[in-house]
Protein backbone atom coordinates (compact mmCIF):
# COMPACT_ATOMS: atom_id res chain seq x y z
CA UNK A 1 0.00 0.00 0.00
CA UNK A 2 2.94 2.45 0.72
CA UNK A 3 4.62 1.51 -2.76
CA UNK A 4 0.95 2.66 -4.22
CA UNK A 5 0.72 5.86 -2.13
CA UNK A 6 4.30 6.51 -3.11
CA UNK A 7 3.54 5.73 -6.70
CA UNK A 8 0.26 8.08 -6.89
CA UNK A 9 2.27 10.89 -5.37
CA UNK A 10 4.82 10.62 -8.15
CA UNK A 11 2.28 10.52 -10.70
CA UNK A 12 0.80 13.63 -9.13
CA UNK A 13 4.12 15.47 -9.09
CA UNK A 14 4.77 14.23 -13.18
CA UNK A 15 1.17 15.12 -14.30
CA UNK A 16 2.03 18.91 -12.50
CA UNK A 17 5.54 18.71 -14.14
CA UNK A 18 3.71 18.43 -17.45
CA UNK A 19 0.69 20.59 -16.67
CA UNK A 20 3.35 23.26 -15.78
CA UNK A 21 5.57 23.05 -19.04
CA UNK A 22 2.77 23.23 -21.32
CA UNK A 23 1.61 26.53 -19.36
CA UNK A 24 5.02 28.20 -19.82
CA UNK A 25 5.86 26.96 -23.60
CA UNK A 26 1.83 27.87 -24.52
CA UNK A 27 3.21 30.73 -26.89
CA UNK A 28 5.32 28.27 -28.91
CA UNK A 29 3.92 26.22 -31.67
CA UNK A 30 3.34 22.74 -31.29
CA UNK A 31 6.33 21.20 -32.91
CA UNK A 32 8.99 22.80 -30.44
CA UNK A 33 6.55 21.91 -27.29
CA UNK A 34 7.04 18.33 -28.65
CA UNK A 35 10.31 18.31 -29.08
CA UNK A 36 11.12 20.04 -25.49
CA UNK A 37 9.20 17.35 -23.85
CA UNK A 38 10.64 14.51 -25.50
CA UNK A 39 13.78 15.98 -24.01
CA UNK A 40 12.23 16.65 -20.90
CA UNK A 41 11.15 12.53 -20.54
CA UNK A 42 14.86 11.91 -21.47
CA UNK A 43 16.77 14.31 -18.75
CA UNK A 44 13.44 13.14 -16.03
CA UNK A 45 14.36 9.22 -16.79
CA UNK A 46 18.05 9.57 -16.85
CA UNK A 47 17.86 11.78 -12.75
CA UNK A 48 15.14 9.02 -12.11
CA UNK A 49 17.64 6.42 -12.86
CA UNK A 50 20.43 7.89 -11.38
CA UNK A 51 18.02 8.41 -7.76
CA UNK A 52 17.23 4.54 -8.04
CA UNK A 53 20.49 3.08 -9.16
CA UNK A 54 22.13 5.48 -5.83
CA UNK A 55 19.46 4.39 -3.59
CA UNK A 56 19.39 0.58 -4.82
CA UNK A 57 23.58 0.95 -4.26
CA UNK A 58 23.21 2.41 -0.72
CA UNK A 59 20.34 -0.32 -0.21
CA UNK A 60 22.71 -2.97 -1.00
CA UNK A 61 25.66 -1.63 0.62
CA UNK A 62 23.78 -1.70 4.07
CA UNK A 63 22.11 -4.94 3.42
CA UNK A 64 25.53 -6.80 3.07
CA UNK A 65 27.01 -5.30 6.14
CA UNK A 66 24.19 -6.38 8.20
CA UNK A 67 24.79 -9.88 7.42
CA UNK A 68 28.37 -9.51 8.73
CA UNK A 69 27.22 -7.97 12.16
CA UNK A 70 24.65 -10.96 12.11
CA UNK A 71 27.64 -13.37 11.49
CA UNK A 72 29.49 -11.04 14.49
CA UNK A 73 26.71 -11.32 16.81
CA UNK A 74 26.73 -14.85 16.68
CA UNK A 75 30.77 -15.45 16.81
CA UNK A 76 30.70 -13.40 19.89
CA UNK A 77 28.16 -15.35 21.74
CA UNK A 78 30.40 -18.39 21.67
CA UNK A 79 33.71 -16.42 22.26
CA UNK A 80 36.28 -18.20 24.23
CA UNK A 81 34.54 -22.10 23.54
CA UNK A 82 37.70 -24.79 23.21
CA UNK A 83 37.82 -26.13 19.57
CA UNK A 84 37.81 -29.57 19.22
CA UNK A 85 38.28 -32.12 16.47
CA UNK A 86 36.57 -31.32 13.54
CA UNK A 87 36.44 -35.70 13.29
CA UNK A 88 34.03 -35.47 16.21
CA UNK A 89 31.44 -33.02 14.92
CA UNK A 90 28.62 -34.81 13.09
CA UNK A 91 29.03 -36.93 16.34
CA UNK A 92 28.64 -33.96 18.84
CA UNK A 93 25.88 -33.08 16.21
CA UNK A 94 24.27 -36.59 16.69
CA UNK A 95 24.84 -36.05 21.12
CA UNK A 96 22.76 -32.60 21.00
CA UNK A 97 20.55 -33.84 18.52
CA UNK A 98 19.22 -36.54 20.84
CA UNK A 99 19.79 -34.20 24.39
CA UNK A 100 17.33 -31.24 22.23
CA UNK A 101 15.01 -34.35 21.71
CA UNK A 102 14.60 -35.15 24.99
CA UNK A 103 14.12 -31.87 25.95
CA UNK A 104 11.43 -31.65 23.73
CA UNK A 105 9.85 -34.67 25.08
CA UNK A 106 9.37 -33.40 28.61
CA UNK A 107 6.56 -31.13 27.32
CA UNK A 108 3.35 -31.82 27.43
CA UNK A 109 2.82 -30.10 24.18
CA UNK A 110 3.46 -31.05 20.25
CA UNK A 111 6.58 -30.47 19.40
CA UNK A 112 8.60 -30.27 15.56
CA UNK A 113 11.93 -31.91 14.74
CA UNK A 114 13.53 -31.52 11.31
CA UNK A 115 16.17 -33.48 10.37
CA UNK A 116 18.03 -31.86 7.13
CA UNK A 117 20.57 -34.92 7.17
CA UNK A 118 17.78 -37.60 7.04
CA UNK A 119 15.78 -35.36 5.05
CA UNK A 120 12.31 -36.12 7.91
CA UNK A 121 10.71 -34.04 9.61
CA UNK A 122 8.28 -35.30 12.68
CA UNK A 123 5.87 -33.89 14.87
CA UNK A 124 6.05 -35.46 18.54
CA UNK A 125 4.35 -35.69 21.57
CA UNK A 126 5.87 -36.80 24.93
CA UNK A 127 8.88 -38.24 22.69
CA UNK A 128 6.35 -40.24 20.49
CA UNK A 129 6.45 -39.61 16.87
CA UNK A 130 3.14 -39.26 16.21
CA UNK A 131 3.75 -37.89 11.83
CA UNK A 132 6.63 -38.39 9.89
CA UNK A 133 7.11 -36.67 6.54
CA UNK A 134 9.59 -36.97 3.70
CA UNK A 135 11.11 -33.37 3.42
CA UNK A 136 10.77 -33.37 -0.82
CA UNK A 137 12.90 -30.11 -0.87
CA UNK A 138 14.77 -27.88 0.83
CA UNK A 139 17.03 -24.62 0.84
CA UNK A 140 18.98 -22.76 3.95
CA UNK A 141 20.39 -19.88 4.01
CA UNK A 142 24.23 -19.22 3.99
CA UNK A 143 24.40 -18.28 7.65
CA UNK A 144 23.71 -21.90 8.56
CA UNK A 145 26.08 -23.17 5.70
CA UNK A 146 28.37 -21.09 6.86
CA UNK A 147 28.06 -20.82 10.50
CA UNK A 148 30.56 -22.63 12.69
CA UNK A 149 30.89 -25.58 15.19
CA UNK A 150 30.52 -23.25 18.36
CA UNK A 151 27.84 -21.42 16.72
CA UNK A 152 26.20 -24.04 15.53
CA UNK A 153 25.47 -25.46 18.96
CA UNK A 154 24.64 -22.35 20.48
CA UNK A 155 21.66 -22.21 17.81
CA UNK A 156 20.53 -26.14 17.12
CA UNK A 157 21.75 -27.15 20.45
CA UNK A 158 18.67 -27.25 22.81
CA UNK A 159 14.78 -26.84 21.57
CA UNK A 160 13.87 -23.31 20.13
CA UNK A 161 10.78 -21.97 20.43
CA UNK A 162 8.62 -20.42 18.09
CA UNK A 163 7.75 -16.69 18.89
CA UNK A 164 5.93 -15.90 15.79
CA UNK A 165 3.44 -17.36 13.34
CA UNK A 166 2.49 -16.56 10.02
CA UNK A 167 -0.20 -19.12 7.50
CA UNK A 168 -1.90 -18.77 4.26
CA UNK A 169 -4.61 -20.73 5.90
CA UNK A 170 -6.41 -20.11 9.16
CA UNK A 171 -4.14 -22.15 11.75
CA UNK A 172 -7.17 -23.19 13.83
CA UNK A 173 -10.25 -22.42 12.37
CA UNK A 174 -13.77 -22.20 14.07
CA UNK A 175 -16.97 -21.89 13.30
CA UNK A 176 -19.60 -20.54 14.99
CA UNK A 177 -23.19 -21.94 14.76
CA UNK A 178 -25.97 -20.66 16.08
CA UNK A 179 -28.89 -23.39 17.11
CA UNK A 180 -31.56 -24.15 14.97
CA UNK A 181 -35.11 -22.97 15.92
CA UNK A 182 -37.21 -25.97 14.82
CA UNK A 183 -36.63 -29.32 13.07
CA UNK A 184 -36.93 -28.86 9.74
CA UNK A 185 -34.30 -25.83 10.11
CA UNK A 186 -31.49 -28.52 11.89
CA UNK A 187 -32.43 -31.22 8.61
CA UNK A 188 -31.55 -27.84 6.20
CA UNK A 189 -28.21 -27.14 7.46
CA UNK A 190 -27.38 -30.98 7.53
CA UNK A 191 -27.85 -31.08 4.14
CA UNK A 192 -25.67 -27.66 3.27
CA UNK A 193 -22.20 -28.97 2.84
CA UNK A 194 -18.98 -26.58 2.25
CA UNK A 195 -17.26 -26.94 -1.03
CA UNK A 196 -13.49 -28.41 -0.85
CA UNK A 197 -11.36 -24.98 -1.13
CA UNK A 198 -8.32 -25.00 -3.49
CA UNK A 199 -5.58 -24.33 -0.20
CA UNK A 200 -1.85 -22.80 -1.00
CA UNK A 201 -0.56 -23.85 2.26
CA UNK A 202 2.17 -22.14 3.17
CA UNK A 203 3.55 -20.96 6.64
CA UNK A 204 6.46 -19.65 8.13
CA UNK A 205 7.72 -19.20 11.65
CA UNK A 206 10.31 -16.77 13.77
CA UNK A 207 12.06 -18.67 16.43
CA UNK A 208 13.62 -17.27 20.14
CA UNK A 209 17.22 -17.30 18.14
CA UNK A 210 16.23 -14.84 14.94
CA UNK A 211 15.71 -16.78 12.28
CA UNK A 212 12.67 -17.85 10.54
CA UNK A 213 11.24 -21.54 9.39
CA UNK A 214 9.24 -21.10 6.25
CA UNK A 215 7.38 -24.49 5.52
CA UNK A 216 5.47 -24.95 1.96
CA UNK A 217 3.23 -27.24 1.30
CA UNK A 218 3.58 -29.05 -2.28
CA UNK A 219 2.44 -31.90 -4.62
CA UNK A 220 4.71 -32.38 -6.83
CA UNK A 221 8.87 -31.38 -6.54
CA UNK A 222 8.04 -29.41 -10.33
CA UNK A 223 5.89 -27.25 -7.94
CA UNK A 224 8.63 -26.72 -5.18
CA UNK A 225 10.57 -25.55 -8.16
CA UNK A 226 8.54 -22.93 -9.88
CA UNK A 227 7.02 -21.93 -6.38
CA UNK A 228 7.39 -18.35 -6.99
CA UNK A 229 3.60 -17.88 -6.87
CA UNK A 230 3.22 -13.86 -7.75
CA UNK A 231 -0.30 -13.07 -6.97
CA UNK A 232 -1.07 -16.03 -5.01
CA UNK A 233 -2.09 -14.13 -1.58
CA UNK A 234 0.01 -14.69 0.90
CA UNK A 235 3.59 -15.02 -0.96
CA UNK A 236 2.71 -11.45 -2.96
CA UNK A 237 1.67 -9.91 0.53
CA UNK A 238 4.63 -11.15 2.00
CA UNK A 239 7.08 -9.44 -1.08
CA UNK A 240 5.07 -6.35 -1.46
CA UNK A 241 5.75 -5.88 2.35
CA UNK A 242 9.13 -6.71 2.31
CA UNK A 243 9.44 -3.75 -0.78
CA UNK A 244 7.81 -1.39 1.29
CA UNK A 245 9.99 -2.04 4.22
CA UNK A 246 13.04 -1.94 2.27
CA UNK A 247 11.72 1.68 0.83
CA UNK A 248 11.18 2.67 4.56
CA UNK A 249 14.60 2.05 5.64
CA UNK A 250 15.96 4.01 2.24
CA UNK A 251 14.40 6.96 3.41
CA UNK A 252 15.73 6.65 6.62
CA UNK A 253 19.23 5.63 5.60
CA UNK A 254 18.82 2.61 8.47
CA UNK A 255 20.49 -0.62 8.11
CA UNK A 256 17.72 -3.15 7.08
CA UNK A 257 17.10 -6.68 8.94
CA UNK A 258 18.94 -9.80 8.12
CA UNK A 259 17.15 -12.66 8.96
CA UNK A 260 18.18 -16.01 8.23
CA UNK A 261 15.64 -18.55 6.39
CA UNK A 262 14.82 -22.33 6.12
CA UNK A 263 13.00 -23.33 3.21
CA UNK A 264 11.48 -27.07 3.06
CA UNK A 265 9.00 -28.30 1.05
CA UNK A 266 6.43 -31.22 2.36
CA UNK A 267 3.08 -32.65 1.04
CA UNK A 268 0.29 -30.38 1.14
CA UNK A 269 -1.72 -31.76 3.15
CA UNK A 270 1.25 -33.14 6.07
CA UNK A 271 2.35 -29.02 5.94
CA UNK A 272 -1.51 -28.26 6.88
CA UNK A 273 -1.68 -30.99 9.61
CA UNK A 274 1.78 -30.03 10.89
CA UNK A 275 0.50 -25.90 11.01
CA UNK A 276 -2.91 -27.40 12.70
CA UNK A 277 -1.44 -29.38 15.41
CA UNK A 278 1.96 -27.36 16.77
CA UNK A 279 0.79 -24.96 19.38
CA UNK A 280 1.57 -21.36 18.97
CA UNK A 281 5.10 -21.60 21.25
CA UNK A 282 5.73 -24.60 20.40
CA UNK A 283 9.54 -25.96 20.93
CA UNK A 284 11.77 -27.07 17.69
CA UNK A 285 14.67 -29.07 17.32
CA UNK A 286 16.57 -28.77 14.13
CA UNK A 287 19.54 -30.81 12.32
CA UNK A 288 21.60 -29.49 9.78
CA UNK B 1 0.12 15.48 -23.53
CA UNK B 2 -1.56 11.61 -22.70
CA UNK B 3 1.68 10.54 -24.45
CA UNK B 4 4.29 12.16 -22.41
CA UNK B 5 1.90 11.10 -19.69
CA UNK B 6 2.50 7.45 -20.04
CA UNK B 7 6.19 8.26 -21.31
CA UNK B 8 6.81 8.99 -17.69
CA UNK B 9 4.37 6.26 -16.19
CA UNK B 10 6.51 3.80 -18.15
CA UNK B 11 9.93 5.22 -17.01
CA UNK B 12 8.71 5.39 -13.45
CA UNK B 13 7.09 1.99 -13.77
CA UNK B 14 10.91 0.35 -14.39
CA UNK B 15 12.11 2.24 -12.23
CA UNK B 16 9.56 0.47 -9.49
CA UNK B 17 10.40 -2.79 -11.20
CA UNK B 18 14.35 -2.36 -10.94
CA UNK B 19 13.82 -1.66 -7.23
CA UNK B 20 11.70 -4.50 -6.44
CA UNK B 21 13.24 -7.30 -8.45
CA UNK B 22 16.45 -5.85 -6.44
CA UNK B 23 15.07 -6.21 -3.26
CA UNK B 24 13.18 -9.04 -3.82
CA UNK B 25 16.33 -11.37 -5.81
CA UNK B 26 19.39 -9.72 -6.73
CA UNK B 27 20.35 -8.21 -2.83
CA UNK B 28 19.10 -11.98 -1.34
CA UNK B 29 21.24 -13.31 -3.65
CA UNK B 30 24.18 -11.11 -2.80
CA UNK B 31 24.01 -11.38 0.78
CA UNK B 32 23.91 -15.48 0.70
CA UNK B 33 27.02 -15.25 -1.64
CA UNK B 34 30.18 -16.73 -0.37
CA UNK B 35 31.75 -13.07 -0.98
CA UNK B 36 30.08 -11.76 2.01
CA UNK B 37 30.83 -14.05 4.12
CA UNK B 38 34.54 -14.19 4.69
CA UNK B 39 36.45 -15.67 7.88
CA UNK B 40 34.18 -18.23 8.51
CA UNK B 41 35.46 -21.99 7.64
CA UNK B 42 33.91 -24.90 8.07
CA UNK B 43 36.79 -26.33 10.20
CA UNK B 44 36.47 -23.89 13.11
CA UNK B 45 34.26 -26.59 15.56
CA UNK B 46 34.15 -26.53 18.97
CA UNK B 47 32.30 -27.73 21.96
CA UNK B 48 33.29 -25.70 24.88
CA UNK B 49 34.73 -28.72 26.34
CA UNK B 50 38.70 -29.57 25.25
CA UNK B 51 37.97 -32.88 26.83
CA UNK B 52 35.53 -35.16 24.84
CA UNK B 53 36.57 -38.23 22.94
CA UNK B 54 34.93 -40.50 20.52
CA UNK B 55 34.70 -43.11 22.67
CA UNK B 56 32.69 -41.34 25.21
CA UNK B 57 30.90 -39.44 22.86
CA UNK B 58 29.68 -42.54 21.41
CA UNK B 59 28.49 -43.55 25.11
CA UNK B 60 26.91 -41.11 25.88
CA UNK B 61 24.80 -40.71 21.93
CA UNK B 62 23.81 -44.86 23.45
CA UNK B 63 22.50 -43.76 26.34
CA UNK B 64 20.64 -40.88 25.51
CA UNK B 65 19.37 -43.15 22.17
CA UNK B 66 18.11 -45.40 24.98
CA UNK B 67 16.38 -42.74 27.09
CA UNK B 68 14.65 -41.79 24.22
CA UNK B 69 13.74 -44.81 22.95
CA UNK B 70 12.04 -45.68 26.26
CA UNK B 71 9.43 -42.72 25.82
CA UNK B 72 7.66 -44.90 23.06
CA UNK B 73 5.35 -47.02 24.51
CA UNK B 74 6.13 -51.14 24.35
CA UNK B 75 2.55 -51.72 24.60
CA UNK B 76 -0.33 -50.80 23.07
CA UNK B 77 -1.45 -47.01 21.85
CA UNK B 78 -3.67 -45.13 19.33
CA UNK B 79 -2.18 -42.10 17.37
CA UNK B 80 -5.03 -39.80 16.17
CA UNK B 81 -4.62 -37.64 13.30
CA UNK B 82 -7.80 -34.78 13.60
CA UNK B 83 -6.45 -32.62 10.78
CA UNK B 84 -6.76 -35.77 8.05
CA UNK B 85 -9.27 -37.94 10.06
CA UNK B 86 -6.98 -41.21 10.53
CA UNK B 87 -5.85 -43.67 13.26
CA UNK B 88 -2.62 -45.47 13.40
CA UNK B 89 -2.80 -48.34 15.82
CA UNK B 90 0.54 -49.23 17.77
CA UNK B 91 1.37 -52.64 19.48
CA UNK B 92 5.30 -53.06 20.20
CA UNK B 93 6.27 -50.37 18.86
CA UNK B 94 4.80 -51.58 15.17
CA UNK B 95 1.99 -50.55 13.36
CA UNK B 96 -0.76 -52.95 13.05
CA UNK B 97 -3.63 -51.22 11.80
CA UNK B 98 -4.48 -47.90 10.35
CA UNK B 99 -7.58 -46.20 8.60
CA UNK B 100 -10.04 -43.74 8.33
CA UNK B 101 -11.92 -41.84 11.57
CA UNK B 102 -14.02 -38.86 12.38
CA UNK B 103 -13.18 -36.02 14.81
CA UNK B 104 -13.95 -32.58 16.29
CA UNK B 105 -16.15 -30.32 13.70
CA UNK B 106 -14.61 -27.41 15.61
CA UNK B 107 -17.35 -25.52 15.95
CA UNK B 108 -18.91 -23.81 18.05
CA UNK B 109 -22.81 -24.17 19.08
CA UNK B 110 -24.63 -21.23 20.32
CA UNK B 111 -28.16 -21.71 21.86
CA UNK B 112 -30.99 -19.66 19.86
CA UNK B 113 -31.29 -17.57 22.93
CA UNK B 114 -27.26 -17.00 22.87
CA UNK B 115 -27.46 -17.74 26.54
CA UNK B 116 -25.67 -20.97 25.87
CA UNK B 117 -22.32 -22.25 23.91
CA UNK B 118 -21.31 -25.81 23.55
CA UNK B 119 -17.73 -25.71 21.80
CA UNK B 120 -17.23 -29.14 19.66
CA UNK B 121 -13.67 -30.02 19.15
CA UNK B 122 -11.28 -32.99 19.63
CA UNK B 123 -8.65 -32.15 22.73
CA UNK B 124 -4.55 -32.42 21.07
CA UNK B 125 -2.34 -34.17 23.40
CA UNK B 126 -1.97 -37.40 25.50
CA UNK B 127 -4.81 -38.93 26.69
CA UNK B 128 -5.33 -42.51 28.43
CA UNK B 129 -8.17 -44.86 28.00
CA UNK B 130 -10.06 -44.80 31.24
CA UNK B 131 -12.74 -47.35 30.51
CA UNK B 132 -13.67 -50.11 28.18
CA UNK B 133 -17.71 -50.73 27.33
CA UNK B 134 -19.20 -53.42 24.99
CA UNK B 135 -22.81 -52.17 23.83
CA UNK B 136 -22.77 -48.86 24.97
CA UNK B 137 -26.25 -46.68 25.80
CA UNK B 138 -25.48 -43.00 24.83
CA UNK B 139 -26.69 -40.68 27.16
CA UNK B 140 -27.61 -37.46 25.45
CA UNK B 141 -26.38 -34.22 26.43
CA UNK B 142 -28.39 -30.85 26.39
CA UNK B 143 -26.65 -30.00 22.86
CA UNK B 144 -28.04 -33.03 20.75
CA UNK B 145 -31.37 -31.81 21.42
CA UNK B 146 -30.13 -28.40 20.90
CA UNK B 147 -28.55 -29.21 17.86
CA UNK B 148 -31.66 -30.67 16.34
CA UNK B 149 -33.87 -28.02 17.20
CA UNK B 150 -36.06 -30.19 19.65
CA UNK B 151 -37.00 -29.10 23.26
CA UNK B 152 -34.68 -30.59 26.42
CA UNK B 153 -36.23 -33.22 28.30
CA UNK B 154 -35.39 -33.10 31.82
CA UNK B 155 -32.42 -34.94 33.37
CA UNK B 156 -33.15 -39.20 32.97
CA UNK B 157 -35.90 -38.78 30.59
CA UNK B 158 -36.31 -42.06 28.19
CA UNK B 159 -35.79 -40.06 25.01
CA UNK B 160 -32.09 -38.91 26.33
CA UNK B 161 -31.08 -43.06 26.04
CA UNK B 162 -30.10 -44.11 22.76
CA UNK B 163 -29.08 -47.72 22.37
CA UNK B 164 -26.79 -48.61 19.15
CA UNK B 165 -26.42 -44.91 17.77
CA UNK B 166 -22.18 -45.64 19.98
CA UNK B 167 -21.65 -48.63 17.81
CA UNK B 168 -20.68 -52.06 19.51
CA UNK B 169 -17.98 -50.45 21.96
CA UNK B 170 -16.84 -47.84 23.49
CA UNK B 171 -13.66 -46.50 25.38
CA UNK B 172 -13.66 -43.81 27.65
CA UNK B 173 -10.63 -41.39 27.12
CA UNK B 174 -12.08 -38.68 30.65
CA UNK B 175 -13.89 -35.48 30.47
CA UNK B 176 -16.67 -37.05 28.33
CA UNK B 177 -14.38 -38.23 25.60
CA UNK B 178 -14.56 -41.17 23.72
CA UNK B 179 -13.62 -43.61 20.79
CA UNK B 180 -16.67 -45.23 19.54
CA UNK B 181 -18.64 -46.52 16.46
CA UNK B 182 -21.35 -44.78 14.65
CA UNK B 183 -24.36 -45.26 12.48
CA UNK B 184 -23.56 -42.39 10.12
CA UNK B 185 -21.09 -44.59 8.18
CA UNK B 186 -21.29 -42.16 5.25
CA UNK B 187 -19.11 -39.33 7.30
CA UNK B 188 -16.06 -41.11 8.20
CA UNK B 189 -12.88 -39.48 7.40
CA UNK B 190 -14.32 -36.14 7.87
CA UNK B 191 -14.04 -33.60 10.39
CA UNK B 192 -18.02 -34.06 11.77
CA UNK B 193 -18.23 -34.66 15.73
CA UNK B 194 -18.90 -32.74 18.52
CA UNK B 195 -15.25 -33.84 20.17
CA UNK B 196 -15.28 -38.16 20.16
CA UNK B 197 -13.44 -39.93 17.84
CA UNK B 198 -16.06 -42.33 15.80
CA UNK B 199 -14.54 -45.45 13.93
CA UNK B 200 -15.32 -47.93 11.42
CA UNK B 201 -17.20 -51.20 13.09
CA UNK B 202 -14.03 -53.72 12.35
CA UNK B 203 -11.49 -51.01 12.97
CA UNK B 204 -13.56 -49.90 16.30
CA UNK B 205 -13.48 -53.70 17.08
CA UNK B 206 -9.87 -53.84 16.40
CA UNK B 207 -8.96 -51.14 18.36
CA UNK B 208 -11.14 -52.48 21.19
CA UNK B 209 -9.46 -55.38 21.45
CA UNK B 210 -5.85 -54.05 21.78
CA UNK B 211 -6.15 -51.25 23.94
CA UNK B 212 -6.24 -52.16 27.73
CA UNK B 213 -7.42 -49.61 30.17
CA UNK B 214 -4.25 -46.87 30.60
CA UNK B 215 -3.39 -47.36 26.85
CA UNK B 216 -1.74 -44.14 25.78
CA UNK B 217 -3.82 -42.46 22.96
CA UNK B 218 -1.85 -39.60 20.88
CA UNK B 219 -3.64 -36.50 19.27
CA UNK B 220 -2.60 -34.08 17.31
Amino acid sequence: MRIWRLYTIHCKSVQKFIFISMKNHSDEGFDSLFEKKSNGAKNFAIVFFVIVIGLTSVYTYLSVGVVRDRMQVAKSQVEGAVSVDPSLIDLMKQKAWVESLIKMAAGDSVGLSIDLEQLTIQLELKGVVVMKSKIRDYSTSGFFRRMDGNVYFSTFGSPLTIVKFESSIEKNPFKVVIAPKNEAEAEAAVAKKDSVLDENVFWTVKFDRDFELNIQGIDSIAEAQSKYKLGKGFEFERDLRNIAKSFEHILKFSKPVYTPEILISIPENEAKAILRALPRKALVTIRI
Amino acid sequence: MIRNFFIYLAILAVGILFFASMVLFAIPALQESTLVLPGIKQSEYGSGDGTIDRASLERDISKLQAKLDKLTPADAYIIINTSENHFYLYKGKQMIRHGLCSTGKNERLVSEERNKEYVFFTPQGVKTVKGKQKNPVWAKPNWAFIEEGLPIPPPGDPSRFESGTLGAYKLTLGDGYMIHGTIYKRFIGQSVTHGCVRMLDEDLEAVYNTLQVGSKVYIY
